[in-house]
């Protein structure tokens, strides 16, 4: 049974908000260090809106705090992001036979949090999809931009999120996440193949974490996709 | 000034074109056979690897507070109790171990 577009997508809104709180939290903490690195509230407002991309944003604004330049920072960025392409890749069905503008908005729209918490419900049985991903971006997106423009223009009154323990937050609501995606032993080699290639690319041989992650996705899927049957 | 705007246009830019390419190259994938199966496995294990991220770059204390979360996941399935319990979790471990 399948709801109408603004029901699915009013939806999607309401149920990405204890992830929204989260992402409130880091925006005011990604606010106070933009403020550092020169940023505006138009600037960040602006950055928040077009980007929409949390961890990409603040290591951007890293480099350039550090001195790095603009380039570094935009390929420091993107480096980040690409695990977006894996995401947006993993649920073509939601894309799939819309207009290029849906395609255009639910692309840009599609982050970590709307995309794990869509899955999360396809595995309890809902028929969620294009409009339940939209709607809680939107909220997303919304919510980003709001905080880091609050957190830009108070930044001198604003606790630290690690002394409250909130930076452990999405790593949480990711532990959930991946609980209601376990379907089974089949899973199980897949999921230890991306675990282990994680640790060896970040600790053994000493990558950034961006890549650790692409890598561990990519070799979990591989894995799933020699050994695994239909 | 004229940097961050550099930074902010190089940013959106190519934040979207990767999104846009997950897009095109997903719809591309085959419907079958290994390419099919290891794209739906695709979720999952990009999951489990930001979790195994995000608790290698810590320590005891993160590993304790995951175990307790994925403790509470697996008994209750329901996610705004289990970011409650991880967040309390760290906070305790943090300020009392």
């Amino acid at each position: 049974m399948s709801q109408s577009a603004p029901d699915e997508a009013w939806a999607g809104a309401r149920e990405i908000a204890p992830l929204a709180v989260g992402v409130a939290i880091y925006g005011l903490a990604f606010g106070l260090l933009a403020a550092q690195a020169g940023f505006g509230p138009l600037a960040l407002g602006t950055m928040g809106a077009t980007v929409f991309a949390g961890g990409a944003q603040i290591i951007a604004t890293q480099q350039v705090l550090a001195g790095a330049g603009a380039a570094a920072a935009i390929v420091a960025g993107l480096a980040l992001n690409l695990r977006l392409l894996l995401v947006a890749a993993s649920i073509r069905d939601v894309y799939a036979g819309r207009r290029w503008w849906q395609v255009a908005l639910g692309a840009h729209l599609t982050t970590d949090e709307n995309w794990a918490l869509m899955l999360a419900q396809r595995a309890k049985g809902r028929a969620v999809g294009y409009w339940y991903l939209v709607g809680g971006g939107a909220c997303l997106l919304l919510v980003w931009c709001l905080a880091t423009v609050t957190g830009v223009a108070f930044a001198q009154a604003l606790p630290e999120p690690k002394s409250l323990g909130m930076d452990f937050a999405f790593t949480a609501a990711f532990i959930a996440i991946a609980r209601s995606l376990w379907k089974g032993r089949r899973d199980l080699l897949p999921w230890l193949t991306a675990i282990g290639i994680v640790a060896l690319a970040t600790h053994g041989l000493g990558l950034a974490p961006a890549w650790g992650l692409v890598l561990g996705g990519v070799a979990g899927a591989a894995m799933a996709g020699v050994v695994g049957r239909d | 000034m004229t940097e961050t705007w550099i930074v902010i246009l190089g940013l959106a830019a190519g934040t979207f074109l990767i999104r846009l390419s997950g897009v095109l190259i997903g719809q591309r994938i085959p419907q079958h056979g290994a390419w099919a199966r290891g794209l739906r496995a695709l979720p999952g294990c990009l999951i489990v690897s930001l979790v195994a991220v995000s608790l290698l770059s810590g320590g005891t204390r993160e590993w304790g507070a995951g175990a307790l979360a994925l403790a509470v996941a697996c008994l209750t399935r329901n996610l705004p109790l289990t970011m409650a319990a991880g967040i309390a979790a760290i906070w305790v471990l943090r300020h009392f171990s």
